[in-house]
């Protein structure tokens, strides 16, 4: 090889070789989330920690929305916002038109008429709406209640002045517990507290659902 | 973005219609391997990388000196690209980088040159997603080498091609997730293809 024909290619290498000495990518901390897992008492002096995330293999998620309240829209709008959250695709949801087919169903109902026996997440409590989420496992059991079921009402004429926002920031709320937190954010500023009065994720959400979703859940769906 | 996406898009044509008996010009064909794009931890280490991308280059130099050549190098590649947690692959979808390169190129043999040069290079992802949520990015690139060129037919030699380069890689995303500074990715290519004839 000519010496002088190997110099630019020399000089390259030492470019990466150099671009290559610098540190590489560091990722955030990510240490500031809230417990989102569902803790119940079991006998006195023992607890059971029910963790549960949608498996991979059930992605996207079929979500039926009743046909009313521009809740579609809502939905729709939800599922963005919390698969934004994501940069791995640990989430993905879809709206699918017949309700025997879904793995979520949200409902224009309020979160009052339970069944027998079945467990319920602290409701959400936004003044002009409210909402529920039925998914957390009957005492003793690994399964959720399947398929989630999320009810969605405003407490006022639907025409009232920041129902329709209440409405959505509640779907992305409710969407949030279907997705896996069980407990509600203790601080205001987060869409999983419990009267959620922000439209958005804060980071303590993102960082949490992120969370949830590289921990090995105890919890899981149901065959059906 | 769209300047390097023009160039990508007219430079093969605009190299054919100004080539003149001393311009020289080509288009390869093979694979790029690259290195990770992006190393991260939430409860455990997850890579993400672009898969075994195929190639395909378009080229064209001007002599400058008795034996040296200036040109410039324009390469398309396409593939998916995962992330890999706990030995568990997830498909993030399909992303295409398109790359400029300015080189310098020389003799090394008698049918053998190198090349070296300095450019850039874009990420263009499919859908604006996950660490492409905020969307693709250009990178400064800075390659270089080797090409081997045995005659096939009466105006064109096959052409062996081993490519290296090496750029830092973010997007805006990841800055806006707190990810500090950039990842080093290294690339190897092999191609084959066609070079017009130096004889």
């Amino acid at each position: 090889m000519k010496l002088s024909a190997g110099l630019p290619i020399l000089g390259t290498l030492l470019a990466a070789a150099v671009g290559l000495s610098c540190a590489d990518i560091a990722a955030p901390g990510r240490s500031d989330v809230y417990e989102w897992r569902f803790i119940s008492s079991t006998d006195p002096g023992t607890t059971d920690t029910l963790s549960f995330h949608w498996p991979r293999s059930m992605l996207p998620v079929k979500i039926w929305v009743q046909d009313t309240l521009d809740f579609s829209n809502h939905v729709t709008h939800a599922i963005d916002v919390w698969k934004a959250a994501f940069l791995y695709r640990e989430f993905d949801a879809v709206l699918v038109p017949d309700s025997s087919e879904a793995d979520i169903i949200v409902i224009a109902d309020s979160p009052a008429k339970l069944p027998a026996g079945a467990a319920r997440l602290e409701r959400s409590l936004a003044p002009e709406c409210e909402g529920g989420t039925d998914i957390v496992p009957l005492p003793g059991s690994r399964t959720i209640q399947y398929p989630v079921r999320i009810f969605l009402l405003p407490r006022f004429d639907p025409a009232t002045p920041g129902v329709s926002e209440c409405l959505r920031l509640t779907a992305t709320h409710e969407l949030g517990h279907a997705m896996g937190i069980f407990t509600h954010s203790p601080v205001a500023t987060d869409i999983m507290y419990v009267d959620p009065v922000v439209s958005e994720l804060s980071d303590r959400d993102v960082g949490t659902i992120e969370r949830a979703y590289h921990v090995q859940p105890n919890v899981s769906v149901p065959a059906h | 973005m769209r300047v390097l996406l023009t160039l990508l898009c007219v430079w093969p044509a605009v190299g054919v219609s100004v080539a003149r008996a001393q311009t020289d010009y080509y288009a390869r064909l093979g694979v790029t391997f690259a290195t990770d794009l992006v190393t991260d931890n939430i409860t455990q280490d997850i890579i993400t990388q672009q898969s075994l991308a195929p190639t395909l280059a378009f080229g064209v130099s001007f002599p400058i000196a008795p034996a040296y050549s200036a040109g410039l190098e324009t390469a398309l590649s396409t593939s998916g690209y995962h992330s890999t947690e706990a030995d568990q692959d997830t498909d993030l979808g399909t992303l295409t980088t398109g790359s400029v390169l300015l080189n310098l190129e020389g003799p090394i043999l008698h049918r053998a040159n190198w090349r070296a040069g300095l450019g850039l290079i874009s990420y263009l992802p499919a859908e604006d997603s996950g660490i492409f949520l905020s969307g693709g990015t250009t990178r400064f690139l800075a390659g270089a080498g080797l090409d081997y060129r045995p005659p096939l037919l009466t105006h064109w030699d096959l052409m062996v091609s081993l490519r290296y380069d090496f750029h830092r890689f973010s997007t805006d995303q990841l800055d806006a997730r707190g990810f500090t500074g950039s990842q080093g990715v290294q690339r190897v290519s092999l191609s084959l293809g066609l070079a017009r004839a130096r004889r």
